[in-house]
Formats: C-alpha cells, sequence, structure tokens
C-alpha cells in the first residue's frame, strides 16, 4: 500500500465518507459562527450585517454542497475527480478569514 | 491514472505539477487534518469573539484588556487558517513526491499560544477579583 506510482489502488472504503461529513461539520461550524456573529454585529450595523450575511452564507451553503458533489463523483470508478484539488480548501481558507474579519470589526468598533 | 490535462487543470498549480497522484486515503487524510485545523481556528475566533461580547455586556472586567485578548485570539484563528491551508498543500506536495512531510510546527505554537493565554486569564481574573 501507498508507494506513489504504484498500479494497483486501494479503494478508499469509509475514508471518503468520513471526509465528507469532516467538510460538512466544518461548514456547519462556519456557518453556526457566522450567524452568532451577524446577529451580534446587527445590533449596531443591521445594513452591514445584511450586506455580510450575503456573502458568507452563501459561500458556507455552496461549500457544502461541492463537498458533498466531489466525493461523491470520486467514488466512481475511474472518473476524473476535477473538484479533488486545493480549491475548496482554499474557499472554506478564504470563508474562514471573512468570518475573522467581521469579528475584528465587532470586537474593535463594536 | 489522470490524464496529463486533468492535472494541469487541478489547483493550486505548484503542488499538482510534480509527482503522481498518491494512495486517495492519505490525501483525504490530509484534507481531514487540513479541516480539523481549521475547525480549531474557528473555535479560537468564536472564543475571541465570545469574550467580548461577555466583555460589552457585562463589563466586569477591565475593558481593554480583554478587547486586546479578543483581537489575540482572532489573530491566531487567521494565522491558523492560512498556515493549515498552506500546510495542507505542502503535505499533498509531499505525499505526490514521496518527501518527507512538512514538521508539525502549528501544534506548539497553538500549544503554547493557549497555555500562554491561560495563564493570562488567570492572572487577569485574580488581580481584578473576579
Amino acid at each position: 500500500m501507498g508507494h506513489p506510482g504504484e498500479p494497483p489502488e486501494p479503494p478508499p472504503g469509509l475514508q471518503t465518507e468520513r471526509t465528507t461529513l469532516a467538510w460538512l461539520r466544518t461548514a456547519l461550524t462556519f456557518l453556526v459562527g457566522a450567524l452568532v456573529l451577524l446577529k451580534l454585529v446587527a445590533h449596531t450595523r443591521p445594513r452591514l450585517a445584511v450586506g455580510a450575511a450575503c456573502v458568507l452564507l452563501p459561500v458556507a451553503g455552496v461549500v457544502s454542497g461541492l463537498a458533498v458533489l466531489r466525493h461523491h463523483s470520486g467514488n466512481r470508478e475511474h472518473e476524473p475527480r476535477p473538484l479533488v484539488d486545493g480549491t475548496l480548501p482554499a474557499g472554506i481558507t478564504l470563508l474562514a478569514v471573512l468570518v475573522a474579519a467581521l469579528g475584528a470589526l465587532y470586537v474593535l468598533a463594536g | 491514472m489522470s490524464a496529463p490535462s486533468h492535472e494541469t487543470r487541478r489547483r493550486p498549480h505548484r503542488v499538482y505539477r510534480e509527482g503522481t497522484d498518491p494512495d486517495p486515503r492519505f490525501s483525504l487524510a490530509n484534507e481531514r487534518t487540513f479541516l480539523a485545523w481549521l475547525r480549531t481556528a474557528m473555535a479560537l475566533m468564536a472564543a475571541g469573539v465570545g469574550i467580548e461580547a461577555v466583555n460589552t455586556t457585562t463589563a466586569l472586567l477591565h475593558a481593554p484588556l480583554v478587547t486586546a485578548l479578543a483581537v489575540l485570539l482572532l489573530i491566531g484563528g487567521v494565522l491558523i487558517s492560512a498556515v493549515s491551508f498552506t500546510r495542507w498543500a505542502t503535505t499533498e506536495k509531499a505525499l505526490r513526491t514521496g518527501r518527507p512531510l512538512p514538521p508539525p510546527r502549528m501544534g506548539a505554537f497553538l500549544g503554547y499560544g493557549l497555555a500562554a493565554v491561560g495563564v493570562a486569564v488567570a492572572v487577569l481574573l485574580v488581580l481584578l477579583g473576579f
């Protein structure tokens, strides 16, 4: 098992499922975190909260959807998996940075 | 496995330019580790926003110090998010080329950092009489 380039590739088994669940767990964490933060921001800056919600919530939803799709297509045998690269990890990192930016705004300018 | 044209479409290019696809289980484990770090980063950010929210509603603690701690936690969260992505990329490249994995520096950073935050909060609580 495991040497790069070795022809017979063992099936990933339940690993894809665990990975999909990890993606959903993470997306859900961001969704809940963003909702709580938006609620806090909405007290003082309702317009900003609505604007941020229009960005953060769709991004979290799209990440969840793509996370499920990529591993579903990965389960089909010998099919190219176009989504299985760094795009989705980069996307969720961007989501983390956006949430942090909104959090910094709340903490510093309340 | 995959055609060269497929490889060139995968991003980031610096990861997929070299080597061959490893055992998919390794890639999946790498991805899960990245996600676990991201959740940790989110927990730090939530802690930062949370203590500031408590700070503004109760004002029992010394407000500027709590805000500084909140900012520190948020910065920690952003740092861990960014570094965990570059670490995912470095690890994936190492798996593809059969080179050794990058050393786990973030664990020590987070461990010592949280220990320092814990001590600071304990001292603050004692000094300010809870």
